[in-house]
C-alpha cells in the first residue's frame, strides 16, 4: 500500500517533468531553433551517452561532489563546536553575533577572487569557499539557535544535577539542532552556487568546469546536459539529505514553525 | 529565622569576569548601534597586527591602512561610487522583476490545486539547476552584457519568491475564504485582503532569501561577464594581484549587505510577520 502510494507520488512528480521534455522537443521542432542556440533532446541525450562513456562525466561529478563533501564536512566540524562555545554565555554571543552575521553575509562567492589569489586556482581555493560558505552561515546559526534557549531550561537543568557534558549534550545541542541544521541548509545552497561559480573561473575539472569550456565551443547540447546534472544532483541533496534532517530535527524536538 | 538565615548558603561568588560580562550584556542591550561596532575593533586591530608582524608576505596579506587609502582613492577617483551604483542598480532591476513575477505566480500556483501538481515540480527542478548554472548558456544567448546579468538576478530572486509565496498562501486557513466569501467577497477581494496579506510574511521571508542568493549571483556574473561593478573590481584586482582592492571590495560588498539585510529586510519580515503572522499561527 505505502509502496504504491510512493510511486504515484513520483508520478505525479515525474509526469510535469515529462510534460516539459515533450514542449521542449515540440518548441525547437517547430521553430526550428538553432543547435548553436538551443538543442533539441536527442542530442543532448547522445552527449550524455558520450560522456558517460569515455567517463568524463563522472570524472566532473566526482570532482565536485568530492570538493562539497569535504568542505561541507570541514566546515559543520569546525562551525557548530565554536558556535555552541560562543553561545553558552550571553555576553560572549552578544560580542559574536554582529562579527559571524557579517561573514554570513559575506560567505561563499565573494571570497572566490582572494580565495583564488591565497591558494591557487584550483582544489584548494575551490574548497575553500565551499569551507567558508558553510562555515560562517552553520557557526551563526547556531550561535543563534543556542542563545534562543530558554534560561530556565539551563537552570532546570543545571538545579537537577546536570554535568556540563549533560548539559551540552542534552539541552544546549538538542535546542540548537533546528537552527543548526537550517544553516546547513542554507549554507549548503551557497556552498553549491560557489562552486559551480568557483569551478567556471578556477579549475580544469568539475561540473562549472563541463559548462563554461562547452561555451568556448558553442555546444549547447553539453551545457544543458550540464545543466540538467546539476539540477538532478541538488535536487537529490536537497530531498533526500537536507528536507528530511529538517523536518525530523523539527518534529523530534518539537519546535513549532510557521508552517 | 535568623538561623534559617545562616544556615542559607553564601551567595555564589560572582567574580570580576562574571560582572564584566554583565555589564557588557546590559550595555549592548542598551546601546545595540555601538555594540554591533565594537567587536569589529578587536579584529582590525589584530588584522593591522598581523599585517604589521610580516607573517604573510605584505602583497599577499595588507593591512587596514593600506585598504582605508585605497578606499580614499577609488572615491576621490569615483570608480568606486560608480561600480557600487552598477551592481546596486543591477540587483534593484533585478529584484523588482524578479518580484512582479514571482508573486502572481506563486499566488497562482497557492490557489489553483491543477496549477500546483503541474508546476510545483518544475519550480522545484528549475529551482534546484541554480543561477549560475545558467550564465554559460545566458552568455551564448545574450552575449557578454546587461541583459546576461538582470536574468541571472530575476532567475535567482524569482524562485525563493514563488516557493515561499505558494508556501504562504497554503499556510492561509480555509476558513478565512469561507468566511471572507459567505460576507460576499469578490473572489479578486479574497486574494487581495485575505490571501496576499495572509501570505505577505512569507513573501517577505522569500525576498530576503532571494536576495541572498541574488546578491551573490551578481558577483558571479560581474567576475564572469566582467564589464564593471564591484564583483569585476575585484576579479580585475585579482587579475592585477592587488589584494588591496580585493579585500576592500569584499569590506563594501559585507558592510552593504549587513545594513540591507538586518537594518531594512530583517525588520520588514519581523515587522509584517508580527503584523499579520497571527493570522497564520491561530490553529
Amino acid at each position: 500500500m505505502i509502496r504504491r502510494a510512493r510511486l504515484t507520488a513520483a508520478a505525479a512528480f515525474v509526469l510535469p517533468l515529462l510534460a516539459l521534455l515533450a514542449i521542449w522537443e515540440a518548441v525547437v521542432r517547430a521553430f526550428d531553433v538553432s543547435p548553436r542556440v538551443f538543442p533539441s533532446l536527442e542530442p543532448v541525450l547522445e552527449a550524455g551517452a558520450a560522456a558517460i562513456a569515455d567517463g568524463s562525466l563522472i570524472r566532473h561529478i566526482a570532482a565536485s561532489l568530492g570538493r562539497i563533501a569535504l568542505g561541507t564536512a570541514v566546515g559543520i566540524a569546525l562551525a557548530v563546536p565554536l558556535g555552541v562555545a560562543m553561545g553558552t554565555n550571553r555576553a560572549v554571543s552578544a560580542f559574536f553575533t554582529p562579527l559571524l552575521r557579517f561573514f554570513s553575509v559575506l560567505a561563499g562567492i565573494a571570497w572566490i577572487p582572494i580565495a583564488t589569489l591565497w591558494f591557487g586556482y584550483g582544489f584548494g581555493a575551490i574548497t575553500f569557499v565551499i569551507f567558508n560558505a558553510v562555515f560562517f552561515v552553520v557557526a551563526y546559526n547556531t550561535l543563534l539557535g543556542v542563545t534562543g534557549i530558554a534560561m530556565p531550561l539551563r537552570h532546570a537543568a543545571a538545579s537537577l544535577g546536570a554535568s556540563r557534558w549533560q548539559l551540552l549534550t542534552e539541552v544546549l545541542l538538542p535546542g540548537a539542532l533546528p537552527n543548526i541544521v537550517t544553516g546547513i541548509r542554507t549554507g549548503l545552497g551557497f556552498a553549491w552556487r560557489g562552486l559551480i561559480a568557483a569551478e567556471m573561473i578556477a579549475t580544469n575539472v568539475g561540473l562549472g568546469y563541463m559548462l563554461f569550456v562547452a561555451r568556448d565551443f558553442y555546444r549547447t547540447e553539453v551545457i544543458v546536459l550540464g545543466m540538467i546534472v546539476i539540477g538532478v544532483l541538488w535536487l537529490l541533496i536537497d530531498r533526500l539529505l537536507l528536507a528530511p534532517l529538517e523536518r525530523a530535527t523539527i518534529e523530534r524536538w518539537g519546535m513549532v514553525r510557521a508552517a | 529565622m535568623s538561623t534559617v538565615a545562616a544556615a542559607a548558603p553564601a551567595p555564589l561568588a560572582v567574580s570580576p569576569w562574571q560582572r564584566l560580562l554583565g555589564v557588557y550584556v546590559r550595555w549592548s542591550s542598551r546601546n545595540p548601534w555601538l555594540a554591533t561596532v565594537l567587536p569589529f575593533v578587536p579584529v582590525i586591530v589584530a588584522w593591522a597586527a598581523i599585517a604589521k608582524s610580516g607573517l604573510f608576505p605584505p602583497v599577499f596579506f595588507p593591512g587596514p591602512v593600506e585598504v582605508i587609502q585605497k578606499f580614499g582613492t577609488l572615491m576621490a577617483n569615483g570608480i568606486l561610487p560608480a561600480y557600487l551604483e552598477d551592481s546596486v542598480v543591477r540587483l534593484a532591476a533585478g529584484t523588482a522583476v524578479g518580484m512582479a513575477l514571482g508573486i502572481p505566480l506563486g499566488l497562482l500556483v497557492g490557489m489553483s490545486d491543477r496549477a500546483h501538481r503541474m508546476l510545483w515540480p518544475v519550480l522545484l527542478f528549475f529551482q534546484a539547476i541554480g543561477d549560475i548554472a545558467w550564465l554559460p548558456i545566458l552568455l551564448i544567448w545574450f552575449g557578454f552584457g546587461l541583459t546576461t546579468m538582470i536574468f541571472v538576478i530575476v532567475y535567482t530572486v524569482l524562485f525563493p519568491v514563488v516557493l515561499n509565496t505558494v508556501l504562504g498562501v497554503r499556510s492561509v486557513p480555509i476558513e478565512l475564504h469561507r468566511a471572507a466569501f459567505s460576507l460576499g467577497a469578490s473572489k479578486a477581494r479574497i486574494v487581495w485582503e485575505v490571501v496576499l496579506p495572509g501570505a505577505l510574511p512569507n513573501i517577505m521571508t522569500g525576498l530576503r532569501n532571494g536576495l541572498g542568493f541574488g546578491w551573490r549571483a551578481l558577483i558571479a556574473a560581474e567576475i564572469i561577464v566582467g564589464t564593471s561593478g564591484i564583483g569585476f573590481l575585484m576579479f580585475d584586482a585579482r587579475r592585477a594581484g592587488s589584494v588591496v582592492e580585493i579585500l576592500l571590495g569584499m569590506i563594501v560588498l559585507g558592510v552593504l549587505w549587513y545594513v540591507v539585510d538586518s537594518w531594512v529586510l530583517a525588520p520588514i519580515e519581523r515587522a509584517t510577520g508580527e503584523r499579520w503572522g497571527l493570522v497564520t499561527r491561530k490553529d
